[in-house]
């Protein structure tokens, strides 16, 4: 019964989340600067995704930039379009989703907000309605834009449609598992932070310093620690190439999600509202 | 009766300073509770732990039973904490209605315990308006409408009616008064007059110690009387030394004074005897009343 009432606040607090950035001025605007971008990458990368592929000069770049064998598959996709989108969605929906989710809890944090809804949901139920409601915004805004993608190569070859449809779902489930534990950690430094200017710094000075921190350590063992597994993304090479598909499309970023959630929800619960 | 909350040897440090100091009541079921102290007496700081915005640095505290801020205490315990504000992006109704919902309302439920919330705050015009329309004491009256939302058996207000207009704090007073009997309000103002209006159990806080627990309609000392007058009378005094039963007379604060009796002699009773004092004299009086005032007793 205690669960019911759990998953109950938990759905409660997602739910707002979602009216919060489809249905407020502010959240519009988000949106909007989000379309006007993939307008651009749509009109002139992915539209142009046919001539692209069998373009010596971006057959080269891609190996060079992804190299392997498997590149060569992704560029031989029978929808040209989601191999293209495959390969700028990858990079950029993580990047997208920690400036996007940046303010999970900070602003109702500084503002008092987040008493009135601590009188009602338990501090761990609060993180982890945030980080579902973020995760489902994202969910919405990749099928949107793969909808547009599946729709542009329809347009050109109809035939492509339903192989176009198996493969769009299978890089939408790719995609969403990718930026998940982005999110799951910006819902970690929310836990402590009190603005969301912060978070962005912060995580900003994360990607760079702790890489370099972990190389170093790893140097001076001489020794593979396995703490680069913290970084988000550490797989998302491998998962373009599509390399170790469970271990780098599923273990690693459920098991970052749910790290950073756990310490995150651990924090809450002691920090002062 | 049955005890709501207990605080067992609380402690609270921020650093070096000792908020709360080895803090012990307990509150039960029953009428409102004053919460009094001087600034940074550690008020807001026992609100916050009582809620559960903070955890205390040692002792135990318990609401219902169970630690503040668990399961056990939503929808049950309810409060207006201060200085929180409402997000300036979503409509007043679309807020409170949320957390109807996170307290276990249907959405038709939650709009419907929202306008009624309103309601008693004297507030149902404001639905859709968002928090920024509104003025400082309006938003104070809305926060106050959602810690009413569902059918709390505690409500805590840190300061509810500073920055109301005398009006609505008058309301605010009503709506406390009349609610008394269903819920166990926690009441935390610098108005004495208003507290003891309201309250009948009185925690003063002081530098972090509970200087004082205790009921006030319980501990009346009838050895005294409290004599509000229109304007400062200069042979009040003399005057009222003049009656047999008047041990002394102390000039409390402006137009107050506190007469201090002995009620054992014999004689007409003392209260006639002051005003027909007060009448004879053509000396204009405002109250009379039992006892010493909240503000007498507490800072003697």
């Amino acid at each position: 019964m205690l669960e019911l009432h759990s998953f109950h606040r938990i759905w409660c607090l997602a739910k707002f989340e979602l009216v919060r950035m489809f249905l407020t001025k502010r959240g519009g605007m988000a949106i909007a600067a989000f379309a006007t971008a993939w307008f651009l990458i749509l009109y002139y990368v992915i539209s142009t995704a046919n001539d692209l592929v069998s373009s010596d000069t971006f057959v080269t770049i891609a190996y060079q930039v992804f190299s392997g064998a498997t590149m060569r598959e992704i560029l031989s996709w029978p929808v040209p379009e989601l191999a293209v989108f495959w390969v700028v969605a990858v990079y950029s929906f993580p990047i997208f989703a920690l400036i996007a989710t940046s303010d999970q809890t900070c602003a109702d944090r500084s503002r008092g907000t987040l008493r009135f809804i601590a009188l009602r949901a338990t501090r761990a139920e609060i993180l982890f309605g945030r980080f579902l409601g973020q995760v489902l915004i994202l969910a919405v805004l990749i099928a949107c834009t793969l909808t547009a993608t599946l729709l542009m190569a329809s347009f050109r070859d109809a035939s492509l449609f339903f192989v176009g449809l198996i493969k769009a779902m299978d890089i939408f489930k790719s995609i969403l598992i990718a930026v998940m534990p982005f999110v799951a950690l910006m819902a970690f430094f929310n836990s402590f932070l009190r603005s969301a200017r912060l978070a962005i710094i912060v995580s900003f000075l994360f990607f760079v310093i702790i890489p370099l921190i972990i190389a170093f350590i790893e140097y001076k063992l001489g020794i593979n620690t396995y703490i680069t597994y913290l970084v988000p993304g550490v797989q998302l090479s491998d998962v373009i190439n599509q390399k170790n598909l469970l271990l780098n499309s599923y273990v690693i970023p459920i098991a970052q999600v749910c790290g950073y959630l756990l310490v995150g929800s651990v924090i809450m619960k002691r920090s002062s509202l | 009766m049955s005890t709501l909350i207990q605080v067992k040897g609380l402690n609270k440090f921020f650093g070096e300073k000792h908020a709360l100091n080895n803090v012990d009541f307990d509150i039960e079921k029953g009428s409102p509770v004053a919460l009094i102290g001087p600034n940074g007496a550690g008020k807001t700081t026992l609100f916050s732990i009582l809620c559960g915005y903070i955890q205390p640095s040692a002792g135990s505290v318990s609401v219902f039973g169970a630690a503040p801020g668990s399961n056990a205490t939503f929808g049950r315990l309810a409060a207006l904490p201060q200085d929180a504000q409402l997000d300036p992006r979503f409509s007043i109704a679309h807020q409170l209605s949320f957390y109807g919902q996170l307290q276990g309302f249907n959405k038709k439920k939650s709009s419907i315990e929202v306008e009624r919330t309103l309601e008693l705050v004297g507030l149902s015009d404001i639905l859709n308006e968002k928090p920024e329309a509104l003025s400082h004491g309006m938003r104070k009256r809305v926060t106050i409408a959602q810690a009413l939302m569902g059918s709390p058996e505690i409500v805590m207000f840190d300061e509810a009616t500073a920055g109301l207009d005398p009006l609505h704090a008058r309301e605010i007073r009503q709506l406390v008064a009349s609610l008394s009997n269903e819920v166990t309000f926690i009441l935390s103002s610098h108005d004495l007059n208003e507290l003891e209006r309201l309250c009948q159990q009185v925690l003063y806080l002081d530098k972090g110690v509970l200087q004082h627990n205790s009921s006030i309609s319980e501990n009346i000392d009838f050895s005294y009387f409290t004599l509000r007058m229109e304007k400062q009378e200069s042979a009040l005094i003399d005057g009222l030394k003049s009656i047999e039963q008047v041990v002394d007379v102390v000039n409390s604060q402006d137009k107050e004074y506190l007469i201090s009796v002995n009620q054992n002699q014999g004689g007409a009773p003392l209260d006639i005897q002051i005003l027909q004092m007060c009448h004879q004299n053509k000396w204009s009086y405002r109250q009379l009343t039992n006892g010493k005032t909240l503000e007498n007793t507490l800072f003697k």
